[in-house]
C-alpha cells in the first residue's frame, strides 16, 4: 500500500475547495466543484485497490483469487452518475444565469441583487 | 409488513413518473393535482402504518433476498424504527399539505412541479428509512438534486436563479464530505451497513484519527443540509426565493432531515466507535447549536420579508433541535424527536399561510408592504397568531413537550446552555411571528410611509402570481390548519411521547440493535419512562408564550427600528457575513469542517 493516491486525493479536495471559493466564474466554478468530487473518485478506489490482484471477476476462476475491491468500484460508478445530474442541473441554472443577469461573475451577481 | 416501506419509496416514484408521462397529454390541472395528491396521500398511509408497525419491533427488509450470513450484511437493508417511520411519516404529511395547497396556486405549475415533488418524497422517505450509510447518501443527493429543481422552479426570475446557485453549490461541497467520510469508513471497515458498522468499529477499543476525521466531514456534511451554523449561509437565499409550499417543506423537513441523518449515524456508528470517548462531541455540536439558536433568532427579528423571517427562524430551530442530539442521552434525542415533530408540522402551516397571503397580494410579502392589508382575512390571521405561540412553545403544541423532555436530558452547564437556548429561540421567532401577525391582520405597529407601499422591498424576481381577490380558498386555508392541528394533536397523545422514548432507548444500544438486525437475535431495550410535562413545565411553556406576545408588542411599538450604535454595527457585520456569494459561503465550510475536526482530534489526544 502507498500513500500516494490519498495524498492525491486530498490535494484535489483542497485545489478544488480553493477554486471554488476564489473562483471568478460560475462555468470555472462547476468545473471546481467536479474537481473536488475527483477527489471522492481516486479515494474510494484507492481504499478499495489492493496490489497485485486481478479484476474482480470470478467467473470461471477459482474462488480464492486475489481481487481489488468491487464495490468500492460500483460505489464511484454512483458517484459518478449522481454527480453528472447535479454537474447538468448546475450548468443549466448557470446558462439561464447568465440570460437574466447577462454576467457570469459571482461578485458583480451579488452587487446586481443588492 | 416489511413491504411497507419499499412500497412507500416505489409509490412516490411511480405517481412521478406517471404525472410526468400524463403531462405530455395536457390533460387538465385537476387530474395531475388529483393523482399527486393521492400519491402522497398513500405514501402517508403507509409510513403512518409503518410507525405503528414498528412499535412493536424494528421492521427490517433486505433487497432482493440478501439475507445476512453468521452475522454479516450481504445485502442493502432498510431497518425502520419508529423514529424513521416517523420522520418519513411527516415527510409525507407535509408534502401532501403542500400538494393540496398548490391546487390553487402556481398557476403555471405543470407535470414537472407535481413530478418534482413526488420524487422529492421518495428520496426523504427513502433516507429515513434505510439502514446502509450509502443508500442515505444516495437518497441525500436525489433529495438535494430535487430541491436545486424546486428552488429554481420559476427559472425566469433572477431570485430563484442565485438562490439556486447557493443552495446547490453549498450543498454539493457538503455532500462530498459526506461521501469523503463514508469512504474512510468504508476503508476501515469493509462495511457499509450502519448497524455493522456501529458492531465493527466497536470491536477496536482504541478510536482513532481515521475514525474522528470520517466524524468531522459526515457530520460537517449534514449540518450543511441540517442549516446550522456556520454552514447555515444557503438556508436564507434558497427559502426566499423557493415558491412558498416547496419552502414549507425545505423548512419542515429538508433541514430536519439533516439533523435526523446526522442524530441516526452518531448513535448507530459513531457511539460504538468512540465507547467511552464519545463525550468529545458533545461541546463541539452544542456550540454549533448555540450559536445557530442566536445567529438564528437575531436575523430572524431583523428581517421584513416574511420568507427570510422564517427561513431564519429554521436556522434558530435546527440549532434547537442539534442541543437535544448533542447531548446524547436518550431523553435528550426523544426530546429532539418530539420537538422536531412538532417544529417541522408548526413550520409548514407557517410558510403555507405566508403562501396565501402571496396569492392574495401578489408576491409583497415585505412587512412594511403588507401592514393592515390582512384586516379581512381572519381565519388565516388567528391560524398564522397560533402557529407564532406554538412556535414560541405554547402548550400543549408539541414542540413544548420536546423541549421539556430536551431539558430533561441535560444537566449541570449544559442544562443552563440548552435551556437559556431554548428560551431565547423559540421565544424570539415566535415574537417575529407575532409582530408580523398583528401588522398585517391587524394593521397595529408603526405605518408604512408612502414609498414602502408602492415599491414595497420586494427584489426582482420575487414574484409570484399578481394579486386577487375573494376570501382565501378552502384548499389552503384547510393544509394551513391542519398542520397545526396536528401538531397539537401529537403534542396531547400520550403515545407520541412514550414511543418516542422507547425508540430512542432502543438506538441507544446500538450493539443489541445490531445483534437483532443481523441475527434475529431479540433485544429488550431497557425501558425508559418520561413523565408528561410538570407544572414547572407548563409554567415554562406558558411564560416562553407570554415573553413572545410581550417581545412583539415591544416590537410593534418600537417607532422604528432600533438606533443604538452597538446593536446597528451587530446587524450589520451579520448582515454583511450573509452575502448570497458562494465563495464565502464555501469557505465558512471549509473553516467550520476543519474547526470540527480539529477540536475533535484534541479532544481525542
Amino acid at each position: 500500500m502507498t500513500v500516494l493516491p490519498y495524498a492525491v486525493a486530498v490535494w484535489l479536495l483542497l485545489v478544488g475547495l480553493y477554486g471554488v471559493v476564489t473562483s471568478r466564474h460560475l462555468v470555472h466554478l462547476v468545473v471546481c466543484l467536479a474537481v473536488v468530487q475527483s477527489s471522492t473518485y481516486v479515494l474510494l478506489l484507492a481504499v478499495g485497490y489492493r496490489s497485485g490482484a486481478l479484476p474482480p471477476v470470478f467467473a470461471g476462476e477459482p474462488a480464492h483469487i486475489r481481487a481489488v475491491d468491487p464495490v468500492v468500484q460500483a460505489l464511484t460508478l454512483t458517484d459518478v452518475v449522481v454527480e453528472a445530474a447535479v454537474t447538468a442541473l448546475l450548468l443549466a441554472i448557470v446558462v439561464q444565469i447568465h440570460k437574466r443577469f447577462g454576467t457570469l461573475d459571482p461578485d458583480r451577481l451579488q452587487r446586481l441583487r443588492r | 409488513m416489511s413491504l411497507l416501506g419499499p412500497l412507500a419509496v416505489a409509490t412516490a416514484l411511480l405517481g412521478a413518473a406517471a404525472a410526468l408521462s400524463l403531462s405530455v397529454l395536457r390533460p387538465p390541472r385537476i387530474v395531475l393535482d388529483a393523482l399527486a395528491t393521492s400519491c402522497a396521500a398513500v405514501v402517508l398511509g403507509l409510513t403512518t402504518s409503518l410507525l405503528v408497525a414498528s412499535g412493536r419491533g424494528p421492521v427490517i427488509s433486505w433487497f432482493g433476498g440478501w439475507l445476512p450470513r453468521r452475522g454479516i450484511a450481504l445485502g442493502v437493508d432498510f431497518a425502520v424504527d419508529p423514529l424513521g417511520a416517523g420522520m418519513a411519516a411527516l415527510a409525507a404529511a407535509l408534502t401532501l399539505a403542500a400538494l393540496v395547497f398548490i391546487w390553487r396556486a402556481l398557476d403555471h405549475a405543470h407535470g414537472l412541479l407535481h413530478a418534482l415533488l413526488l420524487v422529492f418524497l421518495a428520496a426523504m422517505v427513502g433516507l429515513a428509512l434505510t439502514g446502509d450509510l450509502f443508500d442515505l447518501f444516495v437518497f441525500f443527493e436525489l433529495m438535494s438534486v430535487c430541491a436545486y429543481a424546486l428552488t429554481a422552479f420559476r427559472i425566469e426570475d433572477q431570485g430563484p436563479l442565485q438562490g439556486a446557485l447557493v443552495f446547490a453549490v453549498t450543498n454539493t461541497v457538503g455532500a462530498f464530505l459526506v461521501l469523503t467520510g463514508i469512504a474512510l469508513l468504508y476503508g476501515r471497515t469493509g462495511t457499509l451497513n450502519l448497524v455493522q458498522l456501529g458492531m465493527t468499529l466497536h470491536r477496536h477499543p482504541h478510536p482513532e484519527g481515521l475514525v474522528v476525521v470520517a466524524f468531522a466531514s459526515i457530520a460537517a456534511g449534514l449540518l450543511v443540509k441540517a442549516g446550522v451554523a456556520p454552514f447555515h449561509f444557503w438556508v436564507a437565499d434558497a427559502e426566499t426565493v423557493a415558491p412558498t409550499p416547496v419552502c414549507a417543506l425545505f423548512s419542515g423537513v429538508l433541514a430536519p432531515l439533516g439533523l435526523y441523518a446526522l442524530a441516526r449515524i452518531t448513535w448507530t456508528v459513531f457511539l460504538p466507535a468512540l465507547g467511552p470517548r464519545a463525550s468529545i462531541i458533545t461541546w463541539p455540536l452544542l456550540a454549533m447549536g448555540t450559536a445557530s439558536v442566536v445567529i438564528g433568532s437575531l436575523m430572524c427579528w431583523w428581517q421584513r420579508n416574511l420568507k427570510r423571517q422564517l427561513a431564519f427562524s429554521t436556522v434558530a430551530h435546527s440549532g434547537l433541535i442539534l442541543l437535544g442530539v448533542a447531548l446524547l442521552r436518550p431523553v435528550g434525542l426523544a426530546g429532539a424527536a418530539v420537538y422536531l415533530l412538532g417544529y417541522g408540522l408548526i413550520k409548514g402551516s407557517l410558510f403555507l399561510s405566508v403562501g396565501a397571503l402571496m396569492h392574495r397580494f401578489g408576491g409583497r410579502v415585505d412587512e412594511d408592504a403588507l401592514c393592515g392589508q390582512g384586516r379581512g382575512l381572519r381565519g388565516l390571521g388567528v391560524l398564522t397568531a397560533l402557529g407564532g405561540l406554538g412556535l414560541a412553545g405554547l402548550p400543549p403544541f408539541a414542540a413544548f413537550v420536546g423541549k421539556s423532555m430536551i431539558d430533561r436530558g441535560a444537566n449541570g452547564p449544559a442544562l443552563v446552555l440548552v435551556a437559556a437556548a431554548a428560551v431565547l429561540g423559540s421565544v424570539v421567532t415566535g415574537a417575529t411571528v407575532l409582530r408580523v401577525a398583528a401588522r398585517v391582520y391587524l394593521g397595529l405597529g408603526r405605518q408604512p410611509t408612502g414609498a414602502v407601499h408602492r415599491h414595497g422591498s420586494r427584489r426582482p424576481g420575487e414574484a409570484e402570481p399578481e394579486g386577487r381577490s375573494g376570501p382565501v380558498p378552502l384548499t389552503m386555508l384547510v393544509p394551513v390548519g391542519g398542520l397545526l392541528l396536528a401538531a397539537a394533536v401529537a403534542g396531547v397523545a400520550a403515545p407520541v411521547r412514550s414511543g418516542a422514548a422507547r425508540a430512542a432507548a432502543a438506538v441507544a444500544q446500538p450493539v443489541a440493535m445490531a445483534q437483532l438486525v443481523l441475527d434475529g437475535r431479540p433485544m429488550t431495550a431497557p425501558a425508559i419512562t418520561v413523565a408528561a410535562p410538570d407544572a414547572a413545565d407548563w409554567v415554562l411553556g406558558l411564560g416562553s408564550a407570554a415573553a413572545a406576545v410581550a417581545l412583539a408588542g415591544a416590537g410593534l411599538a418600537a417607532a422604528a427600528p432600533t438606533r443604538a450604535r452597538g446593536s446597528r454595527r451587530l446587524r450589520n457585520g451579520l448582515r454583511s457575513l450573509h452575502s448570497g456569494h458562494p465563495g464565502d459561503y464555501v469557505t465558512w465550510i471549509v473553516v467550520g469542517t476543519a474547526a470540527l475536526g480539529g477540536v475533535l482530534g484534541l479532544g481525542l489526544r
